[in-house]
């Protein structure tokens, strides 16, 4: 019997999830969707008589990332939950079927439950060339992208490759990368950016469209406001230093030790937009900076090309080298404005002594007058 | 209107121009000086704290220091000093005299242009006497047009991190400025703002020189003329001073609405200068 078949609650007691568990996780997806707390009840009942309706995963590319964030989401079991909310038909990494068999089961999908599904796509498309640069089974990820995508009722993208194009997207993108949206304009497209997603947020996206039979509330990038609408700066557990000054200045110094402010290190926090420092990874246990180093602002838009470098303030200067920062090109700028007028000080008082005084001025500005 | 008329209720030409056959030009009218130093101050303080922000070099020690917090703080209202004094000379760009009016900055007539190059010519040794004006001289003018533009694209990359900072929720502010990150990232923005104030700097330092330099060239009282108002000049020369000629006579040296009367002007040889001023 096809897993799908299977209610819910048959399908988590098959696969040793208690109910219990399954009630924390829909408490913690209604808290990360920043919903109020009786709406567990909603999503509870919507879950349990949902049928499980069908998903494809969809990589592009990538590498693997994103789904590795899910698979290995420990407690609660994410990744379990959300695979038994859906029916998982197709997915490169995980499925046991190869080659054409693999093929012929996302050929179904999209000749079956065409309009239902849900796609999740991992990866950016590359469109250089005719899109030669990633092929499955003899066709293109536009191709391919073009023909699954179009006929869902839903499209997520993960990660920042399938949003914005990610590092492939990155200068000088030989593969003329691009996310899903703009690879495929037109599209309806929920984006979960971040290198990785958090495999939470995604799961609260799913939930919410299962309960509520929409997405959430979308930001201009149509990502969920709920992850993507507050800065990392003003969730950080170590705000309280930046405000005061107390800054990391080295690697592995005295503030290091005391955990201050790793904004001189070139944390893009102020910068970036993501609920990181409160839904966390590994079961909530820790973040980037939690853990001592800088956001580099993974969830923000093209950040590989505008976030960098990871380790400085401001960006380069183009035009400059690469270690010529923006203070540096200031400074010599004021510092050469600041020679040249005191040259031409110098080069005025000497005028004043040999030139010709005044009745020379009076005759240019006669001149100059008429 | 006589541009070497003198406001009412002012007593008539300072007594050593009267003596020495110079006339008082009532030349920067109190909001362009009042907007000059407050847009000074301002930038002085931004400049400041605005480095602190970016590279915070003194690292607090001890519970009750609030560095960074109180940085951006003033860093904020020297801001709003700055855009106020910004709003109070742009409006005097139409209000104000011939000398303070938008035109006077845009070199659209053939004798700013000439000017301009003149200037050019003096700040390179190629030309004994600068370009005098009662105003600006021509160079000038289009510097500080540059400059007005600069103070513009640092207001609005402000108002856009501001934004950034207060994540949207000031309603105003987010539709007036919130279209900018979304064409330029905020990284470049910051950068962008980051980098002008350079320019600011750099601009502060050729700006006083000069003032310096083509004060003692004139003897006009110029450096004076920032905090009175007041410049000297040969009454001729006020009287050929081309912006009025050229066509912004409709501009009246004294704003309408003061009663004024003209001081006797008396003609004067070009060599009595040297003797009349001030060392």
């Amino acid at each position: 019997m096809p897993l799908h078949d299977h209610s819910l609650p048959e399908a988590l007691a098959l696969r040793g999830v208690s109910r219990r568990r399954f009630i924390e996780f829909c408490g913690a997806m209604v808290a990360t969707l920043a919903l109020p707390s009786h709406y567990i009840d909603q999503v509870v009942q919507a879950l349990d008589k949902k049928r499980k309706p069908v998903m494809v995963w969809l990589e592009f590319q990538d590498c693997a990332g994103n789904t590795e964030s899910m698979l290995r989401s420990a407690d609660p079991p994410i990744a379990d939950i959300v695979l038994d909310l859906l029916s998982l038909e197709y997915h490169e990494t995980i499925m046991a079927a190869a080659g054409h068999h693999a093929e012929a089961a996302l050929e179904r999908v999209v000749k079956e439950e065409k309009g239902q599904y849900i796609v999740v796509v991992e990866g950016s498309i590359p469109t250089a060339d005719g899109g030669v640069y990633c092929t499955i089974g003899g066709r293109t990820a536009l191709d391919i992208a073009r023909e699954v995508c179009a006929n869902s009722a839903l499209n997520i993208a993960v990660g920042a490759c399938a949003w914005d194009g990610g590092i492939p997207y990155a200068k000088p993108n030989p593969t003329g990368a691009r996310g899903l949206q703009d690879a495929i304009p037109g599209l309806n497209v929920i984006n979960l950016g971040g290198c990785p997603h958090n495999p939470a947020n995604t799961a609260a996206v799913l939930v919410h469209y299962l309960t509520f039979g929409q997405a959430p509330a979308l930001d201009q990038y149509n990502r969920p406001l709920f992850a993507y609408g507050h800065i990392i700066h003003d969730q950080c557990e170590r705000r309280a230093h930046y405000d005061a000054g107390r800054f990391v200045e080295e690697w592995d110094d005295e503030g290091a030790r005391n955990g201050w402010c790793l904004y001189k290190m070139g944390c893009k926090g102020p910068e970036a937009t993501f609920n990181c420092p409160t839904v966390r990874w590994n079961s909530g246990t820790s973040w980037p900076v939690k853990a001592g180093h800088g956001c580099i602002a993974c969830a923000s838009y093209h950040f590989w090309d505008s976030k960098s470098p990871f380790y400085k303030r401001l960006p380069d200067v183009p035009g400059f080298g690469v270690d010529t920062t923006a203070e540096k090109v200031g400074w010599v700028a004021v510092g050469a404005v600041a020679g040249l007028t005191a040259a031409h000080a110098v080069g005025s008082a000497v005028r004043g002594k040999v030139g010709g005084g005044r009745e020379a001025k009076d005759a240019g500005d006669g001149a100059s007058k008429s | 209107m006589d541009p070497i008329a003198q406001p009412a209720g002012r007593v008539a030409p300072h007594p050593i121009a009267r003596e020495e056959g110079l006339v008082r030009v009532y030349v920067w009218e109190a909001p362009v000086r009042i907007a000059h130093w407050v847009i000074v101050l301002s930038i002085l303080v931004l400049s400041f704290t605005g480095y602190y922000l970016y590279n915070p070099f003194i690292i607090a020690r001890g519970s009750r220091v609030f560095m960074m917090g109180t940085m951006r703080f003033i860093h904020e209202v020297a801001a709003f000093a700055f855009i106020g004094a910004g709003i109070v000379r742009a409006y005097w760009f139409f209000r104000g005299n011939r000398w303070a009016h938008w035109r006077s900055f845009v070199p659209i007539r053939r004798w700013q242009w000439q000017g301009l190059g003149e200037q050019l010519q003096y700040y390179l040794f190629l030309r004994r006497a600068p370009n005098s004006q009662v105003g600006h001289n021509p160079l000038a003018a289009i510097t500080y047009l540059f400059v007005y533009l600069l103070m513009l694209v640092e207001l609005l990359t402000g108002l856009a991190l501001f934004n950034h900072v207060l994540a949207g929720q000031d309603r105003l502010l987010a539709l007036s400025i919130g279209w900018l990150p979304r064409l330029i990232d905020i990284q470049y923005l910051r950068e962008t703002h980051f980098l002008i104030m350079f320019a600011f700097l750099a601009f502060l330092v050729h700006h006083v020189y000069s003032a310096v330099l083509i004060g003692i060239e004139e003897r006009s009282g110029l450096m004076g003329g920032i905090f009175s108002g007041y410049k000297f000049f040969p009454s001729a020369f006020v009287a050929a001073d081309p912006a009025r000629r050229s066509g912004e006579a409709q501009i009246p040296a004294v704003p309408a609405g003061r009663s004024h009367q003209a001081p006797p002007a008396r003609p004067v040889p070009p060599t009595a200068i040297r003797e009349t001023n001030l060392p």
